[in-house]
């Protein structure tokens, strides 16, 4: 008992890296996962293997992520497929959560409760043998000892957002799932947020993390899923999916002195495919968008035509996840 | 593990406003007692005042039923509404540990607020005369009643959403209009139970104060509400799903 005691102690002292999750172990796996509520397909047939570090769930509103993010939790029992953590089913399985982390996207907090005791609470639930030094650890690490004392429900949307993250690693867990983590935190919160799970994940812990916004994968996501209307449209590393979604074909839409002249000295450019006039605007299709946005400022100075707007048409992330989806 | 949820629970209600306007309703009979023991002409008999009058009338069929409903829809329903569910369900908690932990903090809520009252319902109008054990009587009644309706209440709440309404159906139109229009209803009744039980315990005359079932009855028939609701909660909540309630 007391071998146990100390033990307990010099682990609250110093977290320990994971003992188990290795690289190249799939932490989480899911294979033909299927998930429908009623007549709504939310999840269509999905595989994929996770591993140690961070992975990006990127899609739109509505794609599926947190349907995914549920399975994986094992708040939903799958419709069809299985759904693994380490290599256990996660549906109806509550020991697993002593490996596992969740951080939902819902606000909620228990709003009476301070912060501490709201972290604290949850290691307490958790079973975890030193609550007071895991509680400590865990606010210390979201930055959140300035307000430990005041009551959660005085806490602006980033400061939740924060404390959510604390209750969820006080009992140190392998596997972290986080839910649209950076919603609400401004941008200094963001940044952070980001080195914390950046640091947790070189400590050999599985992170999982979905967004709707690219800039976010961009930073974070070393690997990342795609998922387009309950489907897996992509997944590997975040610099080649980046490159596909820059590759793609671009449309631009210029106003300019004199469209007419800039459209015969564009067409004269490799990385343009094609130019329309009307509508008292110059519209430009282009396969590189790399070098169109640099050659265009330089065709039209030594055209003597001055550009007045450039703006892309079709830059939302819903056209670059259907581009990535009919590819 | 599971007092600690228990704890929870009772800070979670006793937080929210329903509770408060619960305790208003809860000084009600209180206040009849007083002005019972004001206005008294010496006419009526003091026991079958409290006993079939407030007891019966307003505690029974109005206090413990409404008090029972708010703690047991809310225990494990408000988790639900506000989303904080996944703190207690993402644990290495077994299901019927929860459920059984939010029927024990919705009857300890009830049974303190109506316990309470009835203690200072039956004290301000009884004392200095006869009291016949009618206060301990509605005492052991309106706690033993607290629990059959907090299983059934947190049971409802893990089945529907909108267990409130559900609730408040069986309570006034089951247990109030059709018991009374149809007396072979009082069988499905926990409000029957209830005076049976203190039907049984209490040594006063059956000329002051009746009930329609026998002691041993309806001392059986809450243990059996007890142990089917519970069971079926913790049965249902085992295959409940979170993400499609939190």
């Amino acid at each position: 008992m007391s071998a146990a005691r100390s033990a307990g102690e010099a682990a609250a002292r110093a977290p320990q890296p994971p003992p188990t999750a290795t690289r190249g172990t799939a932490v989480i796996e899911l294979r033909d996962v299927s998930q429908w509520y009623g007549n709504v397909v939310a999840v269509n047939d999905v595989s994929f293997d996770l591993e140690p570090g961070i992975t990006g769930l990127l899609g739109p509103n509505g794609a599926g992520k947190s349907t995914l993010l549920h399975l994986m939790a094992g708040f939903l029992r799958p419709s069809a497929g299985t759904v693994l953590a380490f290599g256990e089913p996660t549906w109806r399985h509550p020991e697993l959560y002593r490996r596992v982390g969740l951080v939902q996207e819902r606000e909620a907090v228990y709003r009476s409760l301070s912060g501490w005791d709201f972290v604290r609470l949850n290691a307490r639930l958790h079973g975890v043998a030193d609550a007071r030094a895991a509680t400590a650890r865990a606010i210390e690490r979201v930055d959140l000892g300035a307000a430990a004392h005041r009551a959660t429900g005085t806490y602006s949307k980033g400061m939740k957002q924060r404390i959510k993250i604390a209750a969820a690693i006080v009992h140190d867990p392998e596997l972290l799932l986080l839910d649209e983590p950076f919603s609400g935190a401004d941008p200094r919160q963001r940044l952070q947020m980001m080195e914390m799970l950046r640091a947790m994940a070189s400590e050999g812990r599985t992170i999982l993390f979905s967004s709707h916004i690219l800039e976010e994968m961009e930073r974070l996501g070393e690997r990342v899923l795609v998922i387009v209307a309950g489907r897996l449209a992509a997944s590997g590393d975040f610099r080649a999916i980046r490159r596909l979604m820059t590759d793609r074909p671009h449309t631009f839409a210029i106003r300019s002195s004199d469209d007419r002249v800039l459209a015969r000295a564009l067409l004269a450019e490799t990385a343009v495919r094609g130019v329309e006039l009307g509508d008292g605007r110059l519209v430009v299709r282009t396969d590189d968008f790399g070098r169109f946005v640099t050659a265009a400022p330089r065709v039209a100075r030594d055209a003597a035509v001055t550009i007045t707007e450039l703006y892309p048409l079709d830059e939302s992330l819903e056209s670059v996840f259907e581009y990535l989806v009919s590819r | 593990m599971t007092w600690l949820i228990v704890s929870l629970t009772l800070r979670q209600l006793l937080g929210q406003r329903r509770t408060w306007l619960l305790v208003l309703l809860a000084l009600a009979p209180v206040l009849i007692a007083v002005i019972f023991r004001l206005t008294t002409d010496g006419v009526r008999d003091p026991r079958e005042f409290v006993a079939d009058g407030v007891m019966s009338n307003v505690m029974i069929n109005l206090v413990l039923p409404l008090a029972a409903l708010i703690f047991g829809t809310a225990a494990l329903g408000q988790e639900f509404e506000d989303g904080t569910a996944p703190y207690l369900f993402a644990k290495p908690l077994a299901r019927w540990r929860i459920a059984v932990a939010k029927v024990l903090a919705a009857w300890m809520g009830t049974a303190g607020v109506v316990g309470a009252s009835v203690l200072a319902t039956g004290v301000i109008a009884l004392v200095g005369g006869t009291m016949d054990l009618i206060v301990p009587a509605f005492m052991v009644a309106a706690v033993l009643g607290a629990l059959a309706y907090a299983a059934l209440f947190v049971c409802l709440s893990v089945l529907f959403e909108r267990a409130l309404v559900i609730g408040l159906i069986y309570v006034f139109v089951w247990e109030a209009l059709i018991t009374s229009l149809a007396p072979g209803a009082a069988y499905l009744s926990v409000r029957a139970y209830t005076l049976g039980v203190a039907r049984a315990l209490a040594d006063t005359p059956a000329t002051i104060f009746s009930a329609q079932l026998g002691g041993a009855a309806s001392f059986g028939a809450l243990a059996l509400v007890v142990l089917l609701t519970l069971g079926y909660a913790i049965r249902r909540l085992g295959s409940l799903e979170i993400a499609r309630r939190a």
